[in-house]
């Protein structure tokens, strides 16, 4: 009896190994993050899996440990250097615990989401005469299943282990020699990734790709400039008849997704050359634009151009915000989108059309835009040989930096900057790899100002500032407990989501070219701001223990 | 681990590494756009007297260099040039001097990657038309009795090759080429025109306390000074009660009562002779 009791034991004892050891292996082959995952936004606070929080890039967490009353107490808790030059423009990739992100140069980090410290390096071997021209950064991952995909510089896009940093994958998107650049973080939804490119500063022809996560393989292309099939292509006229083969219209900001309507949402960049209109007459759609395409084709459904024929360089690359808002007494399934012209818009996510359209900063080049969505222009706003001044200059009302959106309050928080140009343009010729600009611009001193704004989305109008120092180029979060996070000149800052009033600010010694992220880990909620070559992790202090010290 | 080379090995490892170094320096890549073409760059302006190029290169003129040469290219904060080729200088050095700026001044080099070979010969183009037939005027006053009066007047505040105050901008190399009516306007009208850096303020303390000085930095929560006493230091805004941005500059305006007419053409002459740090003094 005792001897079958003891072989039965042995028996069960074997099989529950077994049995973990099948649970263990399934466990390692289980993908890390489901298109579910990545749907679910930032429900599971210990996670921030796309470049925006959330398919809707409102960049808002749930989280409410960190409030207005106990902000003051932030303190940091570790820093992750990189050891390199450059700087971060990038939004990390969280979850179990460990980062992900990407830097300057093409390096990327995982680090230790509890110490700072670097779990692997990926370095990718660029080749000499990238042409790049903004700096030589990137904005982030995508992730999916075990994979991280991000663009490089030399214009492929890789996919990486996420668990060591091993290329899985490279493939190129456009050769680099003609202009094309990769730097903005991939969206990946279902099995795809999507990714956009630079370069419209040198007669590229701008586009959108989606590539199979799993082989590299290009699904589909859209093309920025419309080509010879595309009905949009009677809006490339003038002296050059092939103007839209180097139209510019790049892709260098992440969009984002509805998953409910299976489309993604881009802004596309710049007409080029950037200020010489007359090789290029008419509207040059889909430059200056945003896209709704078909997540499956990458086919058009809508777009909407918010500078018709673009000739003062601003690239509607901008983050769009997906809402539901409540307009004129009416629930509205809204995109959200301050743009570098200085308006600001709320359009129809179904179908494109112009709810509204108002300026969040001080503008020259449009009286108002029209109900059927297109700007009433002021005369003597074009570019020209003895310079023409235009508010706002080339850099715009905004530009990369990311918003947020607080769906509670109805405000959108965006870093704005008042600042007017001298508008100077001349003939210009296409050259591959070359500039192709076709002018520049002075920047007027007096004018310039800039700020954290809050806009009430039901009216557009604004409804409180903080007034920055100088010009800010950081990203916005806002938390559930009415905070928002931002800053300038190098002060890392907490505001009060309802008022505006500055609570908390830290000198993190360089300056701010991307946004926070936030994240719980084992019971505490974490900040993680980049600033310059560094990462910084804030937190409330450890609750002392009861008559501890 | 230290390794102990030998010299011969060292010396040869360096001389590789500047060959490499040389060979990947932005002029000698081939790849590069407008860049490194100093072998197969003409040496006089292929695009002198044309058209086109004269128009275009006037706005790239204004928006890029008219900020600092002025609108006319007779100079404010960077030289005049209209006299440069009266002087002498060639089309292929003054190319040079646009593409690679002037280490240690406020020149910038043109990047090749932005600006392309055919836009500096565009300018060149324009600015030639600018220019004067006969070299500029030589100052006229005496040197010497000039830097009697800077020794007297000026050094408290301004620093030439390593002496001399700080609280104004180092004037070791004001005389490269910086122009007679630029100079006379900065030292009889301070005022006009404060380049960053020396913008006069006035921060007022919670004790009442008035402390003017010239403004280093500035961010939302604090201010960065050098004070009358020549010392630099931060404060907290949250320790002052105002911040005021003075409209006159800290340097006091040398009118004709104050300085002769003579004696600034001597001052001017002496600061004419001031192109650097002098190496005999070192």
């Amino acid at each position: 009896m005792g001897t079958t009791k003891a072989r039965t034991l042995r028996v069960a004892a074997v099989m529950v190994a077994i049995g973990s050891l099948a649970v263990s292996a399934q466990q390692a082959g289980a993908p890390q993050v489901t298109f579910q995952d990545v749907r679910d936004g930032l429900k599971d606070p210990t996670r921030w899996l796309t470049y925006g929080g959330d398919y809707g890039s409102q960049r808002h967490s749930p989280l409410t440990q960190i409030t207005p009353q106990n902000v003051t107490r932030l303190v940091p808790q570790w820093a992750f250097q990189t050891d390199t030059l450059g700087k971060f423009e990038a939004t990390p990739i969280v979850l179990d615990g460990v980062i992900y992100i990407t830097g300057p140069e093409d390096l990327a980090w995982a680090i230790d989401a509890r110490t700072g410290r670097q779990i692997w390096r990926y370095k990718r071997d660029l080749p000499n005469g990238l042409i790049v021209c903004c700096g030589r950064v990137n904005r982030g991952f995508a992730v999916m299943g075990d994979r991280l995909l991000k663009t490089t510089l030399d214009a492929h896009i890789v996919a990486i282990s996420m668990k060591s940093g091993a290329l899985l994958w490279d493939t190129e998107m456009e050769n680099f020699k003609n202009g094309y650049s990769g730097t903005p973080a991939p969206l990946a939804f279902k099995d795809k990734v999507v990714a956009g490119m630079a370069g419209a500063e040198y007669g590229v022809r701008g586009f959108l790709d989606a590539y199979d996560i799993q082989t590299g393989k290009r699904v589909w292309r859209f093309h920025t400039t419309a080509g010879p099939e595309d009905p949009g292509h009677r809006t490339w006229q003038g002296q050059d008849a092939k103007a839209w083969e180097h139209g510019g219209g790049s892709t260098w900001t992440t969009g984002s997704y509805d998953p409910e309507l299976n489309l993604v949402f881009w802004g596309t960049g710049n007409a080029g050359p950037d200020y010489y209109g007359d090789l290029r007459e008419g509207d040059n759609l889909y430059t200056a634009s945003i896209v709704a395409l078909d997540g499956d084709t990458g086919k058009l459904r809508w777009h909407y151009q918010f500078t018709p024929h673009d000739v003062w360089d601003w690239d509607s690359t901008q983050v769009p915000v997906l809402a539901d808002v409540t307009i004129g007494g009416q629930l509205r399934k809204a995109v959200l989108f301050a743009n570098r012209n200085g308006f600001f818009y709320a359009l129809e996510r179904a179908t494109g059309k112009l709810i509204y359209g108002k300026p969040f900063i001080q503008t020259s080049w449009a009286k108002e835009i029209r109900p059927d969505g297109r700007p009433i222009l002021l005369t003597g706003s074009l570019p020209s040989e003895q310079g023409t001044k235009v508010c706002p200059d080339a850099s715009g009302g905004t530009n990369w930096m990311s918003p947020s959106f607080d769906p509670a309050l109805g405000l959108l928080f965006v870093t704005s900057r008042d600042a007017c140009g001298t508008f100077f343009n001349w003939q210009d010729e296409y050259k591959p790899g070359e500039g192709f600009r076709g002018g520049a611009v002075s920047r007027l001193e007096e004018f310039h100002h800039a700020g954290l704004r809050a806009i009430d989305v039901t009216t557009g109008e604004r409804r409180w500032e903080f007034p920055y120092s100088a010009q800010s180029w950081a990203g916005v979060l806002s938390t559930a407990s009415g905070l928002v996070f931002a800053g300038s000149s190098g002060n890392f800052m907490a505001f009060d989501a309802k008022s505006g009033k500055n609570l908390w600010h830290y000198q993190t010694g360089s300056a701010l070219y991307a946004g926070a992220t936030t994240y719980m880990l084992d019971g505490r909620q974490y900040v993680l701001m980049p600033s310059g070559t560094t990462v910084t992790a804030f937190a409330l202090p450890e609750a002392t223990p009861a008559g501890g010290r | 681990m230290k390794h102990n080379w030998p010299i011969p090995v060292v010396a040869a490892l360096w001389l590789i590494a500047q060959a490499v170094v040389l060979t990947q320096a932005p002029g000698a890549n081939p790849q590069t756009a407008g860049a490194g073409r100093a072998e197969t760059r003409p040496t006089k302006n292929p695009l002198e007297g044309n058209r086109d190029a004269i128009r275009t290169g006037g706005a790239m003129f204004r928006t890029r260099c008219a900020g600092c040469h002025g609108p006319d290219a007779r100079g404010d904060r960077g030289p005049d040039l209209t006299g440069l080729w009266a002087s002498g200088v060639t089309d292929d050095r003054i190319f040079d001097t646009v593409r690679k700026g002037v280490p240690g001044s406020e020149m910038p080099g043109a990047d090749p990657l932005r600006v392309p070979d055919r836009e500096i010969w565009q300018v060149l183009a324009y600015a030639r038309t600018l220019a004067e037939s006969t070299p500029p005027q030589a100052f006229s006053g005496t040197p010497e009795n000039g830097e009697r009066i800077f020794q007297k007047t000026c050094r408290t505040c301004h620093m030439v090759n390593g002496t001399g105050g700080e609280l104004g901008p180092d004037l070791s190399r004001i005389g490269s080429g910086r122009p007679r009516a630029a100079l006379t306007k900065k030292i009889r009208t301070p005022s006009d025109k404060i380049r960053p850096g020396y913008e006069p303020v006035t921060l007022v303390l919670r004790s009442g306390q008035r402390i003017r000085a010239v403004k280093k930095n500035e961010d939302e929560f604090s201010i960065q000074v050098m004070d009358m006493r020549q010392r630099v230091q931060g404060y907290l805004k949250a320790d002052l009660t105002e911040v005021v941005a003075d409209k006159q500059s800290v340097m006091p305006a040398y009118g004709p009562d104050q300085l002769s007419p003579g004696d600034l053409d001597d001052l001017l002459s002496y600061l004419s002779t001031l192109r650097g740090p002098d190496s005999a003094r070192r």
